[in-house]
C-alpha cells in the first residue's frame, strides 16, 4: 500500500496555496477504489473529516482555539462505518470556529483558500472539506450541515454536497452546534462516490437516539434505475422570491447575483432537456427562514457551547482566582468574536420571560416552513405535486476578502436558501452547475424526507451529460 | 396564630446498573473518575442516550404515587455554570414530567394526611467538587447517574409531618427496590420550601431550605423556619423570598442567595433526546414492578394476623423482613398452627431472637431473603414449640446449630434426639432411679408437706423434676414428669 506515484508532491504544491486541513497523516494509504457490482467500493479510498467530527487520537478543534490541542478519545459513528467500509481518515480539515459561518475565515485555527482562485474564500463552515474534495487530494470529505455548511462551500469550491435528512446519519461524534438542525453531510468529487458514502454511514444508531434508519416507503438507494427519472421538479422563480422578500431589509443580501441567476438558469433549462418537467411554485415562508433559523441555530448553540469550560480539556488560563473565574478566562480567551456572539444572542433569546417572543415564536415558523415543503413534496407515504425543489444555494459565487468581502450581516441573511431544508429536516443536494467568470456556480434540489435516493439519481444523470468542472491544475488519482 | 404550607422536593437515586444517558456504572463511591466515559464527562460531539431502566423505576416510584404517567414525556435542558456539571446544563424534565398530580397518604404518630404529589421527574446528577486548601477537585463518577425527584404541593403545615413524609417516602422507595434510601450517603436528598400566613389569607413569602441531609433535620429545619418567620410578621416585618441552608451544629437556617440572585435556567427542549411515548409493554413492565406498599401492609398485617400495630410496623420497616414473615407463617400454617399463633411466636421470634442472630452475624434485615434460616426451616423449629414437642430450650439450641451447620433444624432435633419424652413408660422409668438414689427427698418433702411447708414442698418438688430431666438429657416434658413426681410422693 503506497501512495499514487507524485501524490505527495502534488497534496504539499496544492495544500500550501489552499490550506485546507488541521492535520494530515502523511502514511501511506492504498490508492485504489474497487468496483463491486458496479458499486464505486470505498476500499481503500483516503477521506478528510471537518475538524468538529471526532476520530480517535486526531485532533478535534472544531476550529477554535480553545480546543487547538484537543485529540478526540473516540471515534463518531459515521467515521467508524466508512472505516469499516475499508476507507481511511488521512486528515482532519479547517472550518469555522464551530461551524459558525460561510467562508471558513471564522476558523481560528488557520486560513483556507478556494481553489478556483485562492484570494477567496472556500465557503463555509465546511471550507476545508469542500477545498480539499475540489483540489483532488480526498476523492470525498465528511462535513457538517447546521444551516448550509456542507452545501454552500461545495457550490463555492465546485463538488457535490450532500446534507441528508435529518436523523438518517448519526450526530454521534459531531460537536453540536445546533443539534436539532444539523447533521453529518458528504463532499465529493462525483455523485456516485456521494451515493456510495452515504450508504456506507446512514442508518439508526443506538448512540444517537434521534437517528433513524430509512422507512420502507422511502426509495431506494440504489436500483430505481433510468425508468424513473422523468421527475417533477418544483421551482422557485427570481419573481416569486422577490415577491417573498418584499419589504424585508436582509432581501438584498438574498438577491441574486448576475452569475448565479444565469447558472440557475442553465440549470433548469437542462434539467427540463433531461426530460424533466418544472413546475413553478411559492414558499411563502421563506422570508421568516434566517430569523427563526438565527433564533433556534444560538439558542441551541448557547447550550451546546457551555460545556466549554477549560476544566476537563481545552485550553485554560494559567491561573485562576476560583472555578467561576477559570471558566470566564477560558472562555473569554478561547472563543473567537463570531462564537462570542452566537453564545449571547442564543442566552438573550432563551431568557425568562421572553421564550415567547423568541424562541417559541422561531419554532412556530419552523413548523410553517415545514408545511410549506410538505405541501409541495407531500411525505414519503402520500407524496405531493413535486419530486424535488430546485433552489440557489447561495446568491453569490465564492467572494473575496476585504472589500470584495461579504459583512457578516450579509452572509447571515444569504443563509435564506439552504437554512430552509435544516428548519424542515429534509436532504438536499448541492452540485455544480457552471463556471461563471472563473468561479463555480452550485445549485441544489431540495426532496422529501427520506429520498436521497431519488436526489442522488436525478444528479446523477445530469452528471453524466454535463461532467462537473475541475479548477486548473487538478488530476484524479482516484477512479 | 399563623398557617403554614410546606412543600418537600425530594431526590432519590435511582439503582439503575448504568447511569441515566450513558453505560458507565452508577457506583459513585470508587476511586475518582474511574466510572466516566466521554458522555459523562461531556466531551465535545457525544449524545446522551437514554437508559429505559431508568425511565422504568421512575414510572415505579411515579405510579406508587398515584401519579399519573402522560402518554408523551420527554427532557430539558436546565442550564447553569458549575464546575461539577460536565455540560454546564443538566438534562431534566420540566414541562412534561413523567408523573403528573398523584398524592401519598401519610399516616402514623397521630398524624393522617393526605399531601398532594405535583411531579416527579428523571433528570441526571452532577459530580462532586472538594475544595483542599489552594485547589478543587472534581470526582464525576456520580455525573449523569439516574435521580428522580419528587415535588409535593405545600400540603404539609409542621416540621413533624415533613419528616413522616420523609420516613414513609423513603420506605416505599426502599420497598420498590429502585432506591437504598440512604440519606446520609445522600441517595435520598430532600429540600424544602415553607411559607406562612395568617390563617385563610394563601400562601405567604416562600423560602427555601437546602442541606436537610436527614429527616430529623427536615423537621428540626422547617420547625425552627416557621418560627423565624412568625416572629417576623409578629414584628410587623416581611419575610424575604430567599434561599436558606440549615446550619446541623448550630440548629439554624441561614441565608444562602435572596431571589435577585436566582439563576435563570433557560430551560428549552433537548434536542438530543426523542419524545418518549410509553408502549403497552413498558407501561405492563412498570404494573408488574408495583408492590404492596408499606402502610397498606401495616394495616393488613394487623387486621388479619393480629399483631398489634408495633409489631406490625417492625415487620413492615423492611419489605425483606415482612415477606419472610409472611412466608414463615404460611409455613406454620402447613404444620398445622393456626394462622394468628404461628403469626405471633413468629413475630415474637423475628423481633427478638432472629433480629439478634441477624445482629451477631452481621446481616442487614435487607438481605434476610438470603439467610440460611429459611421461612420453612423456623417454622419447623416454631411449630413443635407450639405443640409441646420440643422445650424452648432445645428449640434455641437446635435453631442455632442449624444456622451454623447450614441444615433443617427439624434433622438436627431429629438427630440428637432432641423431641420431648412424652412416653410415661419411658418417663417413669427415669422417675424411677430417681426416686431410688433420692429417697430421703422424698422423705424430707412428705415431713415439709405435714408440716405445711409449702414453700420447702415446692423446692424440694423442682429439685427432683430437675433430677429427672437431667437424666433424660432435657427431653422428659416436665408436666409429665412432674405428676408422676407428686404421685409418688402421695404413695
Amino acid at each position: 500500500m503506497t501512495l499514487p506515484e507524485g501524490f505527495l508532491s502534488y497534496f504539499n504544491a496544492w495544500e500550501e496555496k489552499i490550506g485546507a486541513f488541521i492535520e494530515f497523516k502523511r502514511d501511506p494509504v492504498s490508492p485504489c477504489a474497487e468496483e463491486r457490482g458496479g458499486i464505486p467500493s470505498l476500499k481503500g479510498l483516503p477521506f478528510g473529516v471537518k475538524d468538529n467530527i471526532a476520530v480517535k487520537h486526531f485532533s478535534l478543534s472544531c476550529g477554535s482555539r480553545l480546543l487547538e490541542n484537543l485529540r478526540a478519545p473516540y471515534t463518531a459513528t459515521a467515521v467508524r462505518k466508512l472505516e469499516a467500509a475499508g476507507a481511511q481518515v488521512v486528515g482532519k480539515t479547517n472550518l469555522d470556529e464551530f461551524g459558525m459561518g460561510s467562508s471558513t475565515d471564522n476558523s481560528g485555527i488557520k486560513r483556507t483558500n478556494n481553489p478556483w482562485d485562492t484570494s477567496r474564500v472556500a465557503g463555509g463552515s465546511s471550507g476545508g472539506s469542500a477545498a480539499a474534495v475540489a483540489a483532488g487530494l480526498v476523492p470525498f470529505a465528511l462535513g457538517s450541515d447546521t444551516g448550509g455548511s456542507v452545501r454552500q462551500p461545495a457550490s463555492f469550491c465546485g463538488v457535490v454536497g450532500l446534507k441528508p435528512t435529518y436523523g438518517a446519519v448519526s450526530r454521534f461524534g459531531l460537536v453540536a452546534y445546533a443539534s436539532s438542525l444539523e447533521g453529518i453531510g458528504v463532499l465529493s468529487d462525483t455523485t456516485a462516490r456521494c451515493r456510495a458514502v452515504f450508504a456506507a454511514i446512514r442508518g439508526k444508531d443506538p448512540m444517537d437516539q434521534t437517528s433513524q434508519d430509512a422507512p420502507d416507503s422511502a426509495p431506494p438507494l440504489y436500483g430505481e434505475g433510468e425508468r424513473s427519472l422523468r421527475k417533477t421538479i418544483g421551482v422557485l422563480s427570481a419573481e416569486t422570491i422577490a415577491k417573498a422578500l418584499e419589504g424585508e431589509t436582509a432581501a438584498q443580501a438574498a438577491t441574486l447575483e448576475e452569475e448565479v441567476r444565469r447558472g440557475f438558469e442553465s440549470a433548469k433549462s437542462r434539467l427540463a432537456g433531461l426530460g424533466h418537467t418544472l413546475l413553478e411554485v411559492e414558499l411563502p415562508s421563506l422570508k421568516y427562514g434566517v430569523p427563526a433559523y438565527y433564533t433556534i441555530a444560538t439558542a441551541e448553540a448557547s447550550a451546546n457551547l457551555a460545556r466549554f469550560d477549560g476544566i476537563r480539556y481545552g485550553k485554560r488560563p494559567d491561573w485562576a482566582e476560583n472555578p467561576d473565574d477559570l471558566i470566564d478566562k477560558a472562555r473569554d480567551a478561547g472563543f473567537g468574536a463570531e462564537v462570542k456572539l452566537r453564545v449571547l444572542l442564543g442566552t438573550f433569546v432563551l431568557r425568562s420571560g421572553f421564550q415567547d417572543r423568541y424562541y417559541l415564536r422561531a419554532q412556530r415558523i419552523r413548523s410553517g416552513i415545514r408545511q410549506n415543503f410538505e405541501a409541495l413534496l407531500g411525505n414519503p407515504e402520500n407524496n405531493g405535486p413535486c419530486d424535488a425543489i430546485l433552489m440557489p444555494v447561495f446568491p453569490t459565487r465564492a467572494f473575496g476578502r476585504g472589500e470584495t468581502s461579504l459583512s457578516p450581516f450579509a452572509q447571515k441573511a444569504a443563509d435564506l436558501y439552504t437554512c430552509c431544508a435544516n428548519l424542515a429536516g429534509l436532504p438536499a443536494l448541492a452540485f455544480p452547475v457552471s463556471i461563471e467568470g472563473g468561479l463555480p456556480v452550485g445549485v441544489q434540489l431540495l426532496g422529501r424526507a427520506f429520498a436521497e435516493g431519488t436526489l442522488l439519481d436525478m444528479v446523477e444523470s445530469y452528471e453524466q451529460a454535463y461532467p462537473f468542472p475541475r479548477p486548473l491544475g487538478y488530476r484524479a488519482f482516484w477512479s | 396564630m399563623y398557617q403554614s404550607f410546606i412543600g418537600l422536593e425530594v431526590h432519590i437515586h435511582l439503582v439503575s446498573k448504568t447511569k441515566v444517558f450513558c453505560g458507565c456504572r452508577a457506583a459513585f463511591g470508587d476511586e475518582p473518575n474511574t466510572n466516566v466515559c466521554p458522555v459523562c464527562m461531556g466531551y465535545p460531539g457525544v449524545l446522551p442516550s437514554l437508559n429505559i431502566e431508568s425511565m422504568r423505576m421512575g414510572c415505579i416510584v411515579a405510579k406508587s404515587l398515584n401519579c399519573r404517567i402522560p402518554e408523551k414525556t420527554w427532557f430539558e435542558r436546565k442550564q447553569y455554570f458549575y464546575p461539577d456539571m460536565p455540560k454546564n446544563y443538566q438534562i431534566s424534565q420540566f414541562t412534561s414530567p413523567l408523573g403528573q398530580e398523584g398524592y401519598l397518604d401519610i399516616e402514623g404518630k397521630g398524624i393522617k394526611k393526605r399531601v398532594r404529589i405535583k411531579e416527579c421527574h428523571l433528570e441526571e446528577d452532577a459530580g462532586k467538587m472538594i475544595h483542599t486548601g489552594t485547589v478543587s477537585l472534581l470526582d464525576y463518577n456520580r455525573a449523569g447517574v439516574s435521580l428522580l425527584e419528587i415535588v409535593t404541593e405545600p400540603d404539609m403545615e409542621t416540621g413533624e409531618e415533613a419528616e413522616l413524609f420523609i420516613q414513609q417516602l423513603r420506605r416505599m422507595v426502599r420497598y420498590l427496590g429502585v432506591c437504598d434510601g440512604n440519606m446520609e450517603e445522600g441517595s435520598l436528598r430532600a429540600d424544602a420550601n415553607v411559607s406562612i400566613n395568617l390563617p385563610s389569607r394563601g400562601l405567604g413569602r416562600k423560602v427555601e431550605i437546602k442541606n436537610l441531609n436527614s429527616s430529623r433535620f427536615v423537621r428540626l429545619g422547617l420547625n425552627y423556619e416557621i418560627r423565624r418567620q412568625g416572629t417576623l410578621l409578629d414584628a410587623g416585618k416581611t419575610v424575604t423570598q430567599e434561599t436558606r441552608l440549615w446550619n446541623q451544629n448550630r440548629d439554624q437556617t441561614e441565608q444562602m442567595r435572596t431571589k435577585e440572585n436566582a439563576h435563570d435556567y433557560r430551560y428549552f427542549p433537548e434536542p438530543d433526546l426523542p419524545v418518549f411515548t410509553p408502549d403497552a409493554a413498558f407501561l405492563k413492565s412498570v404494573d408488574d414492578a408495583l408492590v404492596e406498599l408499606p402502610v397498606p401492609r401495616m394495616q393488613r398485617f394487623e387486621r388479619e394476623y393480629a399483631l398489634t400495630g408495633e409489631q406490625a410496623d417492625l415487620l413492615c420497616d423492611e419489605k425483606a423482613l415482612a415477606d419472610y414473615f409472611e412466608e414463615a407463617v404460611g409455613e406454620a400454617e402447613k404444620c398445622s398452627m393456626t394462622k394468628q399463633d404461628g403469626a405471633a411466636r413468629i413475630a415474637n421470634w423475628l423481633l427478638t431472637d432472629i433480629k439478634h442472630i441477624l445482629a451477631r452475624e452481621g446481616i442487614e434485615i435487607s438481605a434476610i431473603g438470603s439467610f440460611t434460616l429459611t421461612p420453612r426451616r423456623l417454622a419447623s423449629v416454631v411449630a413443635p414449640v407450639a405443640q409441646g414437642q420440643v422445650s424452648m430450650k432445645n428449640a434455641k439450641q437446635a435453631l442455632e446449630t442449624a444456622i451454623l451447620e447450614d441444615r433443617d433444624p427439624q434433622t438436627v432435633i431429629k438427630e440428637r434426639g432432641w423431641e420431648q419424652l412424652t412416653d410415661p413408660a419411658k418417663i417413669a422409668e427415669a422417675v424411677q432411679s430417681v426416686h431410688a438414689a433420692e429417697a430421703e427427698t422424698f422423705a424430707q418433702i412428705r415431713t415439709a408437706i405435714a408440716g405445711g411447708n409449702r414453700k420447702r414442698q415446692q423446692t424440694l418438688t423442682a429439685y427432683l423434676v430437675g433430677k429427672v430431666l437431667a437424666l433424660t438429657g432435657g427431653r422428659a416434658n416436665p408436666k409429665i414428669v412432674g405428676t408422676q413426681i407428686e404421685a409418688l410422693i402421695k404413695q
